[in-house]
């Protein structure tokens, strides 16, 4: 009833929730000796959800690699606090946004169903 | 959605920070103590941290036990160790301090609180950046709750 494109935003909404998550960690550990910089893999998990919009894969983990592009400090630690606040505030906006897109979708149904008595 | 489990990241932040924070603290407290319970200066203490699972929430733990999958535990961070720094400690000519040697030395610590005050000032941002993390997710959470309104 809420058609394919509500399944991609729900995906994209669990990608940016496990990406908040990688955000989260680097910023606690952003004083761990050793500790390197992790993303996760966006794109490629939004490809396959978007190539498959019917697999069930909303809740599936997308993968996380280490950085390895920023400077190490003395200590082995590469966390670079402005960057990961920066990730923190894009996908706190990015969620948002989705979320408000939703929220259309559910309000569209939900009139049908109001419209209807 | 992972989304309290986040927050639990961000709280392991707040308190590994905390600890770094008063183990700081207490350092600049003693950079003049000349007696200790172990006898001798007082040691600066570092805190030394490692990533470590942090606590997730019920649902989280129930989850994973029924689909058995993502054994990639979350990682937040705690306090691995406390380190005592052994510098050699600042002799100071005082024959009048109850703790002076018998030429009238006495030993004061011999780490430069300053440095100390350094640490305080990035372990105090380091604690504000894991802050906003748990705000950012708090209104992930609201707005995703009113959704359904």
């Amino acid at each position: 009833m809420l058609g394919p494109q509500t399944h991609l935003v729900t995906r994209y909404l669990d990608l940016l929730s496990q990406s908040q998550r990688v955000t989260a960690t680097n910023i606690a550990n952003a004083d761990t000796p050793g500790y390197r910089t992790r993303q996760l893999e966006f794109g490629a998990a939004l490809r396959a959800a978007l190539d498959n919009p019917a697999a069930k894969s909303a809740t599936e983990q997308a993968s996380v690699r280490e950085l390895g592009t920023l400077p190490v400090k003395n200590d082995g630690n590469d966390v670079v606090l402005e960057r990961e606040l920066q990730q923190l505030s894009e996908t706190g906006i990015r969620f948002s946004h989705a979320l408000l897109m939703l929220k259309g979708g559910l309000k569209a149904v939900r009139d049908a169903i109001h419209e209807g008595r | 959605m992972g989304l309290y489990d986040t927050l639990g990241v961000g709280a392991s932040g707040l308190a590994a920070q905390r600890a770094r924070v008063e183990a700081l603290t207490e350092n600049i407290a003693n950079s003049e103590t000349t007696r200790t319970p172990q006898g001798g200066p007082y040691q600066r203490r570092r805190v030394v941290f490692e990533s470590a699972p942090a606590a997730q929430s019920f649902g989280a733990v129930l989850s994973r036990a029924r689909s058995r999958i993502d054994g990639r535990a979350l990682e937040g961070v705690r306090v691995a160790r406390l380190e005592f720094e052994t510098a050699a400690p600042e002799m100071r000519f005082e024959p009048d301090h109850p703790d002076a040697d018998k030429a009238g030395y006495v030993a004061y610590p011999g780490f430069n609180p300053i440095e100390d005050m350094v640490d305080l000032t990035a372990s105090v941002r380091s604690y504000q950046a894991n802050l906003a993390v748990i705000d950012a997710v708090r209104q992930m959470i609201n707005a995703t709750i009113d959704v359904t309104r």
